[in-house]
């Protein structure tokens, strides 16, 4: 299967999630189009496009919780943060993605 | 081989991201709509055989609603293959429980593989389908 295809086809499913819920893709473009490849990957090898930045548990409940966009089960988090973890997404406002920082749960006061 | 275009179906039975299967000469075909233009591809997944007019049509993108392997209906393209399967963490009964081991180690060997397309046209309100 061809990967850019794929790329794409994840792209316009993954829009019509995230925008819902104050989400777009990246405004790096070269970021996005890395972390797209990979779970392109991740989808060839297991089925399912997990999220490339999270280890797999091989535990289908914690796993099927790092599926990208894995958005709906760490919302508080991102939501504090304004991006996922990897960074495939960020809040609809950012445009400069960089200027975000990773702050685990516990510094944005969760957990 | 000249190609033939044939009558399929009035191009207003099938509505913008709709679908609709027809039988011509022997060929199952699904006629799709997207965005006002009107796609053919042959009726099997190409993963195992199910009808994909079941599945369903976002965008250009037909998903089997088989094991959700999904195709591009513009190039007819395999974009991914089978969905890994769940009991939704029970585990199935003994008995079944060997027979899916079984089904599950040659549904290994099954590739996903690109489903045919058909040129298709629109005439005097009819989708003419390419054979």
């Amino acid at each position: 299967m061809n990967t850019e295809s794929r790329k794409k086809a994840l792209r316009y499913f993954f829009e019509k999630v995230v925008a819902p819920m104050g989400f777009k893709f990246t405004p790096d473009a070269e970021l996005a189009d890395f972390l797209l490849e990979q779970e392109v990957i991740l989808e060839t090898k297991h089925g399912i496009p997990f999220c490339p930045c999270q280890p797999l548990h091989h535990d289908r409940s914690r796993d099927m919780k790092i599926v990208c966009p894995c958005i709906p089960f760490h919302r508080e988090h991102f939501d504090e943060i304004k991006r996922c973890w990897c960074g495939l997404f960020v809040h609809q406002d950012i445009v400069d993605p960089d200027s975000l920082p990773q702050l685990p749960p516990h510094e944005v006061g969760l957990e | 081989m000249n190609k033939k275009f044939v009558r399929a179906m009035p191009a207003d039975e099938v509505a913008p991201g709709g679908m609709r299967v027809v039988e011509i000469d022997g060929h199952e075909i699904v006629v799709c709509n997207w965005r006002g233009r009107y796609f053919a591809v042959q009726r099997r997944c190409g993963h195992m055989n199910a009808p994909l007019d079941i599945g369903t049509l976002d965008g250009k993108y037909v998903t089997c609603a088989m094991h959700c392997a999904q195709f591009d209906v513009t190039t007819g393209e395999a974009l991914s293959g089978p969905v890994p399967a769940d009991f939704g963490g029970e585990s199935p009964p003994a008995n079944l429980s060997g027979y899916l081991e079984h089904v599950g180690m040659q549904m290994k060997h099954v590739r996903t593989e690109s489903i045919s397309t058909y040129d298709t046209k629109v005439e005097a309100g009819w989708v003419h389908v390419a054979l």
